[in-house]
C-alpha cells in the first residue's frame, strides 16, 4: 500500500432489519441465533407457494421526516431510520463543509402496489390499448407514485435531510447494490473526491408484486417446517431464499478528518472489488469465476493476501446454486486455508434484503470485529457434501478477528466484495 | 493562456478509443453528428402507442433498431426492451471500434459502467393477471387473482424490472468481466459512469472501460410520469411542442430515446495497443443541491459541479472553448444553469460558445452526457459547433453566445459538458483534444 494513500474509516452506522430497530438490537438477537422470519401478514398471501418473509416492525419506522413526508415511501423511511442512527453516531452534522459530504445508496425504488394494479386494469383492454384519457382524468398515476418508483429518490432525500452537497450516487445492481454503493463511496473518499459519505442501501420489496416476481422465477424457499427454519444457507435441505426488507447506512470518513474532529472510529474499509460473471442472466457462473474475481480484487485493492483474512461474511442466500458456488469460489481463493476460515451467512436469520443486504451485512461484520464475535449461520442441520466449510453452525462464536470479507453477488451476475478491518493505527 | 502541459491528469490521460451512439437521428455516432450538423430534428409524433389523451404527443424516438437486426435471439429479446437493444448496439460499436475483439484485452481487465434510465415494470405484463381474475360482474376477484390469476404474469418479469439486467446482458454478449456498476436514473448517472471509469483506469483496475448511459424507452407510462411531473412541454391544445433550450418561450422538455457508450483507456494503453484516438477526458465534477420544489438543481450546485470539473482538469474557465449545456427547456433548470454559466464564465463570457443537443435529440436522461461527449469528439476534430435547434428567441437574461445561428466554424480545443437531474444532482465533464 502506498504510504500516502488516504485511509477510509467508519465513524457511524445504523440499520433497521426484521431482527431489530437498530444495530444494537439486530446484533444482539443475531448473537442469540434468532430468526426474524415469519408468515407475511401485511397482505394476503393465500395461494402463493411462499408465504413468509422478513418484515420490519411498522412501529420502528414511524418517524417524522418533516417536509419530505410526501415523498416518504416505505423504502425511504427504512433508509431514513438507518441513516439517522449512523449520522447521529458519527456526529456528521458538526462538519462545516457540506460540499465535501456525499451520499451513495443502493436502492431500486418501490414496487407497484396491488391497489394501483387493480385501479389501472380498468383502463386497459388486455390487447395493448390504454385509455390514457380516462386514466389521466381520474388521476391514475400520480406524480408521487412516480417519485416513489425512482431509484434516486432515497439518495436525493438523504442529501436534503442531512445537507450533503457533494457527490450523489444511486446504484441499482440488484443484490450487489448495497455493497457496490459502499465500495464506490470508499473509493471516492480514498481518491479525494469527498471527506465523508453516507453509504448503504434500502429495500422495501416485501409486497405482493415483489413477492410474486421472485415466486415466478422460483427463487424463494417454498418448503419449510416453520418460517424461522426456511432460510438455511449451506444446509443440504436449503431450497431458496426468503425475501426481506430493511436498510443499512454507514458514515465513511477520511481518517485524518475523522481524527481531527474526534469522531468515533468503528472500523476501516481496507479494499473493495467488483466483477461481472458475463455468464447467464439467470444463473451464476458454475465455477464462481465472477465471485472469485471480486474477492481477489478486494484483497488486491487492500494490498492484502488471502492469508490475512480471518472471517468471511458470505452472500449465502440459501439457494442451491449460490451456496455451492460461493463455497467453490472461497476454496479457489483461499486454497487449503479455506476450511479453517469461519464463513457465515446473516441471511439465515433475517433473509435476503436485496439492495440493503450488502450494507446491513457490512455493518454486522464490523460490529462483530469490534466485539470479537462471529455471528452464526442458523438452521444448519444437514451437511451438504458440496458445502464443506466452517459455517459457524447455529451458535455465535467468541473469536478475535481483524480482517473480514463481505460478499454480495447480484442477480444478473454483478458481484461486489468489501474487505473490512479492525482499525489499527 | 497558461501552460496546460503539466500535472498528473495530463501525464497519462484517459483517451477515447471507441464510440457508439444511437439517437433519433441515427443508429451510429456519425449519423447523429451529421444530423445535428444539418439541423435535422429528431422530434416526431410518437409511434408505437396511442397518444390520445397525452398533453405531449411528440418525442425523439429511436426507430428501426430491431433485435433481429442485432442478431439477438427471440428468447433473449423477450426479457429485453428498447433500452437493452440500444445499449447492446452501442456497447458493441464502441467495443469493435476500440479493437477489443479477439481477446486482445483480458476479459477481467475490461470494465463497464452505465447510467440507466428508469427501468419500470411494464404494466402490460402485470395486467393480464388482473384481467384473467375478473369475476362475472367485471370486478376483480381477489381470490381468483391470488390462487390462479398471478400465474398469467410472465415468469421472468423480475428481469424486465431489474435495472441492472441490460448491462449484464451486454457484458455476457461481449464477455466483459471487469469492474462494473449501474447508476440510475437521470443524466448525472451517465456522467457518474464516466467519472467512475476515469478513476478505475487511473487506479489500474482495468485496462479498458466501456462507459456511458442509456435512456428509458418512451412508453405510455413513462410519458404519463414525465407529464404529471410537470417536465414536459405540452405545446397547446394540439400537442405540437418543441424543446427550447434557454429559449424565451421554453415551456418544458421533450423526451428522447438514445444511448451513448465510450471505450476509455489510458493513453499509454492505447499507444501500446495501437488504437487511434483524438480526444481525452480530463476532468469531472459533481454536486448536489435542490430547489425546494424538487424541480431542478440550484444554481449553486450547478456552478459547484462545473468548478469541480475545471479543478480536476487543472483548468480555468477561460480555457474552455465550447460548453455543451444541459439546456433541456425546463423553466427553472435552464434559469439556474444560465446563472451558473454567468458565474463560472464571468470573465470570459464572450469567448465561450454554448450548445445544447436537446432541441434536436430530446432529453436523453442518463444517455445525455455520453452522447454529448461523443458529439464533442466530432466538434473537436471537425472544428464546428452545430445549431441549438429551437432555442431562438433566446431568453433575454442570457449573456453568452448560444449557437442558434450555426453551424459555427471554430477551432475548439477544450469542451465542458453539463448535465443534471431534476432532483438536485448535477455533474460536469471536461473533454479535450489530445496534443
Amino acid at each position: 500500500m502506498s504510504p500516502l494513500r488516504r485511509r477510509v474509516v467508519i465513524t457511524g452506522y445504523g440499520m433497521v432489519t426484521p431482527l431489530g430497530r437498530n444495530t444494537q438490537a439486530t446484533f444482539q438477537r443475531a448473537c442469540q441465533g434468532e430468526s426474524g422470519i415469519d408468515y407475511i401478514r401485511s397482505f394476503d398471501t393465500s395461494g402463493l407457494p411462499c408465504r413468509i418473509g422478513g418484515k420490519v416492525d411498522d412501529s420502528w419506522i414511524e418517524i417524522n421526516v418533516g417536509k419530505l413526508e410526501k415523498f416518504a415511501s416505505r423504502g425511504l423511511k427504512l433508509m431514513m431510520v438507518a441513516a439517522r442512527e449512523a449520522v447521529e453516531q458519527s456526529r456528521l452534522d458538526e462538519v462545516p463543509n457540506r460540499e465535501e459530504i456525499g451520499v451513495s445508496l443502493g436502492c431500486h425504488g418501490d414496487n407497484p402496489p396491488m391497489e394501483e394494479l387493480t385501479f389501472l386494469h380498468r383502463f386497459y383492454d388486455g390487447n395493448g390499448k390504454w385509455d390514457v384519457q380516462g386514466l389521466l382524468r381520474e388521476g391514475g398515476y400520480s406524480y408521487l407514485q412516480f417519485f416513489r418508483r425512482k431509484p434516486d429518490v432515497a439518495a436525493a432525500m438523504l442529501s436534503a435531510a442531512f445537507d450533503c452537497r457533494g457527490s450523489n450516487l444511486s446504484i441499482v445492481s440488484a443484490c450487489a447494490a448495497g455493497a457496490q454503493a459502499i465500495g464506490e463511496a470508499f473509493h471516492l473518499i480514498r481518491e479525494g473526491g469527498a471527506v465523508a459519505m453516507i453509504a448503504g442501501g434500502c429495500e422495501a420489496t416485501l409486497d405482493f408484486v415483489g413477492l410474486v416476481g421472485f415466486v415466478l422465477i422460483k427463487a424463494l424457499a417454498e418448503r419449510y417446517a416453520a418460517p424461522q427454519k426456511a432460510s438455511r444457507p449451506f444446509d443440504r435441505r436449503r431450497c431458496g431464499f426468503v425475501l426481506s426488507e430493511g436498510a443499512g447506512a454507514l458514515v465513511l470518513e477520511e481518517l485524518q478528518h475523522a481524527r481531527s474532529r474526534g469522531a468515533p472510529i468503528l472500523g476501516e474499509i481496507l479494499g473493495y472489488g467488483d466483477s461481472a460473471d458475463a455468464y447467464r442472466i439467470t444463473d451464476t457462473h458454475p465455477k464462481g469465476e465472477g465471485a472469485i474475481l471480486a474477492m481477489k480484487k478486494a484483497l488486491d485493492d487492500g494490498s492484502l493476501a488471502p492469508a490475512d483474512v480471518d472471517y468471511i461474511n458470505a452472500h449465502g442466500t440459501s439457494t442451491l446454486q449460490n451456496d455451492a458456488v460461493e463455497t467453490l469460489a472461497i476454496k479457489e481463493v483461499f486454497g487449503q486455508r479455506a476450511k479453517t476460515i469461519p464463513v457465515s451467512s446473516n441471511k439465515s436469520m433475517f433473509g435476503h434484503t436485496i439492495a440493503a443486504a450488502g450494507a446491513i451485512e457490512c455493518i454486522l461484520t464490523l460490529a462483530g470485529i469490534q466485539r470479537s464475535i462471529i455471528l452464526p449461520t442458523i438452521n444448519y442441520e444437514f451437511p451438504d457434501p458440496k458445502c464443506d466449510l466452517d459455517y459457524v453452525p447455529n451458535v455465535a462464536r467468541h473469536q478475535e478477528h481483524r480482517v473480514a470479507l463481505s460478499n454480495s453477488f447480484g442477480f444478473g451476475g454483478q458481484n461486489g466484495c468489501l474487505c473490512l478491518g479492525k482499525f489499527i493505527d | 493562456m497558461s501552460d496546460k502541459g503539466a500535472g498528473p491528469v495530463r501525464d497519462n490521460p484517459v483517451v477515447i478509443t471507441g464510440i457508439g451512439a444511437v439517437t433519433a437521428l441515427g443508429h451510429t455516432a456519425a449519423e447523429t453528428w451529421n444530423g445535428l450538423l444539418s439541423g435535422k430534428d429528431g422530434v416526431q409524433p410518437i409511434e408505437g402507442f396511442d397518444v390520445l389523451g397525452f398533453g405531449c404527443k411528440v418525442a425523439a424516438q429511436v426507430r428501426g433498431l430491431d433485435p433481429e437486426a442485432l442478431g439477438i435471439h427471440t428468447k433473449s429479446a423477450r426479457i429485453m426492451d428498447a433500452h437493452s437493444f440500444m445499449l447492446m448496439k452501442c456497447a458493441r460499436d464502441a467495443f469493435t471500434k476500440a479493437r477489443l475483439g479477439g481477446s486482445s484485452v483480458a476479459e477481467d481487465q475490461i470494465g463497464f459502467f452505465v447510467g440507466m434510465g428508469m427501468v419500470d415494470y411494464k404494466i402490460e405484463d402485470l395486467v393480464p393477471a388482473v384481467v384473467a381474475s375478473k369475476g362475472q360482474d367485471g370486478v376483480l376477484d381477489l381470490e381468483a387473482f391470488y390462487f390462479k390469476g398471478y400465474e398469467e404474469i410472465y415468469p421472468l418479469i423480475i428481469l424486465l424490472m431489474l435495472n441492472n439486467v441490460s448491462l449484464c446482458q451486454a457484458a455476457i454478449d461481449l464477455k466483459i468481466r471487469g469492474e462494473n456498476a449501474v447508476f440510475s436514473p437521470h443524466a448525472d448517472s451517465g456522467a457518474r459512469a464516466i467519472a467512475e471509469s476515469l478513476k478505475t483506469l487511473a487506479e489500474g483496475k482495468a485496462k479498458v472501460v466501456l462507459a456511458g448511459g442509456v435512456s428509458e424507452k418512451i412508453s405510455p407510462f413513462g410519458l404519463a410520469r414525465a407529464h404529471l411531473e410537470g417536465d414536459l412541454n405540452t405545446g397547446g391544445y394540439d400537442g405540437v411542442a418543441v424543446c427550447r433550450p434557454f429559449g424565451a418561450q421554453r415551456k418544458g422538455t421533450i423526451l428522447g430515446e438514445g444511448c451513448g457508450i465510450l471505450a476509455l483507456e489510458l493513453r499509454a494503453s492505447a499507444d501500446e495497443r495501437r488504437v487511434p484516438y483524438t480526444t481525452m477526458i480530463t476532468g469531472c465534477g459533481d454536486a448536489f443541491g435542490c430547489e425546494e420544489s424538487f424541480s431542478a438543481p440550484t444554481c449553486q450546485a450547478i456552478a459547484q459541479a462545473m468548478r469541480a470539473a475545471l479543478e480536476s482538469a487543472e483548468l480555468s474557465s477561460s480555457d474552455i472553448d465550447v460548453l455543451i449545456a444541459q439546456g433541456d427547456g425546463n423553466r427553472v433548470g435552464d434559469k439556474n444553469e444560465i446563472s451558473a454559466i454567468h458565474e463560472i464564465f464571468g470573465n470570459c463570457l464572450d469567448r465561450v460558445l454554448v450548445f445544447s443537443s436537446k432541441g434536436a435529440l430530446g432529453h436523453l436522461l442518463a444517455a445525455a452526457p455520453a452522447v454529448d461527449v461523443i458529439m464533442s469528439v466530432s466538434m473537436l476534430t471537425e472544428g464546428v459547433v452545430p445549431t441549438t435547434l429551437h432555442a431562438a428567441p433566446v431568453d433575454e437574461s442570457v449573456k453568452f453566445h448560444l449557437v442558434t445561428d450555426g453551424p459555427v466554424r471554430t477551432s475548439p480545443k477544450r469542451l465542458m459538458v453539463n448535465c443534471r437531474s431534476d432532483s438536485g444532482q448535477c455533474a460536469s465533464l471536461i473533454v479535450e483534444t489530445v496534443r
